[in-house]
């Protein structure tokens, strides 16, 4: 029989489970080492105690390496190269990174308006080559999305001019947006080695263990792509993903909900509207950088069931990070677990020490049963309430997306009746405490300590591929492959152009390992392009997407 | 630098036809630019999503005749509703200013309405204004519109009222649409000069402009001190564009911006679909944001020869010395439905280009020293043989003249098809059909 295996690395824990068949055959949990990311998951695969390696199907892992890379600023230096051409001044946007710049302009067509210098090429290719190592190369320019000729030439000429130079082109992500596209393909370049090399030993790891499954890398948008065909930057923050994904996995397809996973030290909170994990309109960021990353619309908060617990001017205080494990099960600062247990909410950890724990919140005269008992409700209190929060934020943001069309605005809110799944180490003990906030149904999921594994094992391939397409200079372009090419079919194109599309997403999922059964379309929008009362071509966009969901159901 | 909102509502599904200027591609291109530059992801800016206006919002300001269920609204709900969604904004101090990038515009809509013309079916700005006097008690409101066209619909709206000074810069009207906009409309009996109308030479750019606003517009909006400022910003003053012949540049309309400071701009018109609107549109909003725009360079350069140095500046002065000779002179009538009071009488002509037929109006003011005084105006559509009436009790009316809006609606409820009263100062709407009251929104 076939298995799954799904790990997740999270900031105190990395889950694993091995699935068969939609049932859980073995599950567990081993501290995170943030230090040595490849060696958790290794040893996670190894807590599985794989006795049949050749019955693996496939191995899913969500990582936090590039995330740690990027936030710890671990990654080698990227030179980036802008054709910022005109407009809004490069200065008006905070910049995390240096960056030089080179002339040349594009319109919103992509039409050049000022070609580039290529005196100004030679003077760089020669810097460049003074250096005793070649720098990695970023080149990006305004509207490369829809003409990518600067970034192309400057790229053939200083492979020409500076030899065993790397270079990474905007155009490859080719979404609009030029300071996150510049500062997404910075990021991308900068974490390609490294991600490389974790992912050509995590390969020999697995195989060195007799297991042959393919391995695949969960993203931030819910999808997963094989290990060999992700970009190392879209795994960021792919453990709120998980987190929802493994609610998909335990629950009705039909049905709209909030997820809410409590973890060690943080909280993530996503959305589900009709059995869909909502998509972000904006890309990711990490850190001070604003990406293009597709990401699923989640929060995450800072609070967990570790979180410290501190007094301020005699105020009970949750601290935004982690002292160590709860009191009661050996740490040592009071936790919102302790009062948790304390309150008999849960019976995870030692009672007694949990008494102990809140007694170090009050002056030694005060330690009476209805004084910690107080305490602990005002711990838990106020974690619902900064959960409730950024619940309310969440709900709020999605109401108040842009949308650019009048069907979009009249139909945007539809009802959805919702209500909470709660996952995570704390979740059964803040069940009625959320549910009376919210005033929402709160709900506990299944096998809800090591849901974002199960997300991870059972989360299906996701892809876009959207569609601009101008009849009149007879050039299309796909914003997620960075593909541009020659348009031979009509200049007033309809359905040609939707099965066109469909046709080349069908033929690139297969590159992917993607099935495309249930490929999804977009309305396509048609903009006329008259020229003095003639029509002279048209632009198309549209987009059919593989979205993000599940494979299939856990039994129980 | 300012907290800016921005609502970008191009209606991408919206269009009067494949071959009319205002067609769903106008803010194509302006997407490409200000999502590619990134202006959302600007510290200061709140891209707030659209709203759907209130119809009780629609009809406190104009009168949809003959019933609101003859019109397709969804659009122009939406540009209204995205207009009072950044007013609401700036009310609450989450913002300093916004922009109001919508479609379709509207300050071709005038205080009846029997269909679209020059592309509007509502005015966004009117309404916004009457939204915002309603509800958080805003008193005087200047407007400032810098469309190439006579923004005729917003005058028509604030004629009478005293507290909104509607100032319009623009293409002389003998060689434009609509034909109106003459330095000698000022304003109603009772809210003479609260309308200032600039008519420019063809060929006038952002030196005549600029000129035009530091030594006309400006200094009269600061005589007026006004609450607050609004923008009816039309973009087809701009050299390339096909329906108008003046010379402005996208960084002349920044500066311009820079000039009135508004609290609100809402876009207007603006037909120069590649060459102009993606340009100034993202010049008015780094105005508005507190940004340099100098950087935003179209990639046509100017081809005309404009109109500027003495030629503009005298023209100036002399339209200028013209206006302020301008005395008013009223006719007076007296009917036998008109309640006490003199009644200043008029009677105009509307045509809906859109749609191709004319609007007869009869107009009668209450003059008042006390108040805008209550307007009745009865209305007809001759092409399809409807009449309609619409009585305006305005905001601050003083018990005379709100005794005669009710009185007058009392006489043609019983004699009329379909009459509309807006009582502004209880922020009432009432709507009778063959004299009894319905609800007119339907429910």
């Amino acid at each position: 029989m076939a298995s799954l295996i799904g790990i997740d690395v999270g900031g105190t824990f990395t889950d694993a489970v091995m699935i068969t068949n939609g049932v859980i055959e073995r599950k567990g949990k081993i501290p995170t080492n943030q230090d040595d990311i490849l060696n958790t998951l290794i040893s996670a695969l190894d807590y599985l105690q794989i006795s049949e390696a050749k019955n693996i199907e496939m191995i899913t892992v969500s990582t936090t390496l590039v995330t740690n890379a990027i936030l710890q600023k671990r990654l080698p230096e990227v030179k980036l190269i802008l054709f910022p051409g005109t407009g809004m001044k490069l200065s008006s946007l905070p910049w995390p990174v240096d960056y030089s710049v080179l002339t040349g302009v594009l319109d919103y067509r992509g039409r050049v308006v000022v070609p580039a210098d290529q005196s100004e090429w030679q003077t760089l290719a020669e810097k460049l080559n003074k250096q005793s190592i070649k720098p990695l190369t970023a080149i990006v320019s305004k509207f490369s999305h829809r003409n990518n000729v600067f970034e192309e030439q400057l790229a053939a000429y200083l492979h020409r001019e500076a030899p065993g130079i790397i270079t990474a082109l905007g155009s490859q992500s080719g979404q609009a947006n030029f300071y996150r596209r510049s500062l997404t393909t910075y990021l991308n370049l900068a974490a390609t080695e490294l991600f490389q090399n974790f992912a050509y030993q995590l390969k020999m790891a697995v195989e060195a263990r007799g297991c042959r499954a393919p391995i695949r890398v969960l993203k931030a948008d819910g999808g997963v792509l094989p290990l060999a065909k992700i970009r190392p930057v879209e795994s960021i923050y792919s453990g709120p993903a998980a987190s929802v994904l493994g609610t998909l996995a335990q629950s009705n397809p039909e049905e709209s909900y909030v997820v809410v996973d409590i973890g060690g030290t943080t909280t993530d909170i996503g959305l589900v509207l009709s059995g869909s994990p909502l998509i972000s309109t904006h890309g990711a960021q990490i850190g001070p950088f604003l990406t293009n990353v597709r990401s699923l619309a989640v929060r995450s908060v800072s609070i967990g069931g570790d979180s410290a617990v501190c007094l301020e001017q005699g105020e009970v205080m949750l601290a935004d990070y982690r002292l160590g494990p709860a009191y009661c099960i050996g740490g040592i600062s009071p936790t919102p677990t302790d009062a948790l247990r304390y309150l008999n909410l849960t019976d995870y950890g030692d009672l007694q020490r949990a008494e102990e724990a809140l007694g170090l919140l009050l002056p030694e005269n005060q330690r009476t049963a209805s004084a910690l008992r107080r305490t602990a409700q005002i711990i838990v209190g106020k974690m619902v309430e900064k959960i409730a929060r950024a619940i309310e934020q969440l709900l709020e943001e999605w109401k108040t997306e842009p949308a650019y069309k009048v069907w979009e605005v009249i139909h945007h809110h539809d009802d959805f009746k919702f209500y909470i799944q709660l996952s995570g180490g704390g979740a059964p003990g803040l069940e009625a405490a959320l549910e009376n906030r919210m005033r929402l149904r709160t709900v506990l999921t299944e096998f809800s300590e090591v849901s974002n594994a199960i997300g991870a094992s059972m989360a299906k391939p996701t892809f876009s591929w959207t569609l601009h397409l101008d009849t009149k200079f007879s050039i299309y372009r796909i914003e997620e492959t960075g593909e541009q090419g020659i348009w031979t079919g009509p200049k007033k194109p309809h359905r040609e152009v939707e099965d066109f599309l469909k046709e080349l997403a069908q033929k690139q999922a297969v590159g992917f390992g993607i099935e495309t059964d249930d490929l999804e379309k977009e309305i396509f929008d048609y903009f006329p392009l008259v020229e003095n009362y003639h029509t002279v071509g048209q632009i198309v966009k549209g987009a059919m997407h593989v979205p993000p969901g599940v494979i299939g159901r856990i039994r129980s | 630098m300012n907290k800016t909102g921005i609502i970008f509502f191009p209606a991408f599904d919206w269009s009067l036809g494949e071959f009319h200027p205002e067609r769903e591609e106008r803010l194509l291109y302006t997407q490409e630019q200000i999502f590619e530059e990134g202006i959302m992801d600007l510290p200061q800016v709140k891209q707030y999503s659209p709203g759907v206006a209130d119809l009780f919002d629609v009809l406190r300001t104009q009168a949809i005749f003959p019933d609101l269920q003859q019109h397709n609204l969804d659009a122009h709900l939406i540009a209204v509703g995205s207009s009072l969604v950044l007013g609401n904004a700036l009310m609450k101090k989450e913002i300093t200013n916004g922009f109001a990038l919508v479609r379709p515009p509207g300050h071709h809509s005038g205080a009846t309405v029997w269909g679209n013309r020059g592309f509007c079916t509502l005015n966004n700005e009117a309404i916004l204004i009457n939204v915002l006097r309603a509800k958080y008690g805003i008193k005087k409101i200047a407007v400032i519109d810098t469309d190439v066209h006579h923004g005729d619909g917003t005058q028509d709206i604030f004629y009478h009222d005293p507290n909104v000074f509607y100032i319009s810069i623009h293409q002389d009207g003998r060689t434009i649409f609509p034909g109106t906009g003459f330095t000698e409309e000022k304003g109603g009996p009772n809210a003479w000069g609260s309308v200032l109308n600039i008519p420019l030479l063809p060929g006038v750019g952002d030196e005549g402009f600029l000129y035009a606003l530091e030594n006309w517009i400006m200094p009269a909006v600061e005589a007026f001190k006004p609450d607050l400022i609004i923008n009816s910003a039309g973009q087809d003053n701009h050299f390339t564009d096909p329906l108008a012949s003046m010379n402005v540049t996208a960084r002349g309309y920044g500066k311009i911006t820079e000039m009135i400071k508004p609290d609100l701009a809402v876009l207007e018109g603006g037909y120069a679909i590649e060459g102009a609107l993606p340009y100034i549109n993202m010049a008015i909003f780094l105005a508005l944001a507190g940004e340099d725009y100098s950087g935003v360079v179209e990639s046509q350069k100017p081809q005309n020869t404009e109109i500027g140095g003495d030629t503009i500046r005298s023209f100036l002065t002399d339209l200028k010395r013209t206006n302020e000779a301008v005395r008013p002179s009223w006719a007076f009538r007296k009917e036998p439905f008109l309640p006490t009071g003199d009644w200043v009488y008029s009677e105009k002509s509307i045509y809906y280009d859109t749609d191709g037929f004319k609007e007869n109006r009869r107009e009668y003011i209450r003059k008042c020293r006390h108040c805008g005084g209550t307007v009745l105006m009865i209305s007809q559509k001759p092409s399809a043989f409807q009449k309609a009436v619409l009585v305006r009790i305005p905001f601050e009316a003083c018990p005379d003249c709100e005794q005669a809006g009710y009185d007058l609606a009392e006489t043609f409820q019983k004699s009329e098809k379909t009459v509309l009263l807006q009582n502004q100062r209880r922020d009432q709407v009432h709507f009778w059909t063959d004299g009894r009251e319905v609800n007119p929104f339907g429910g």
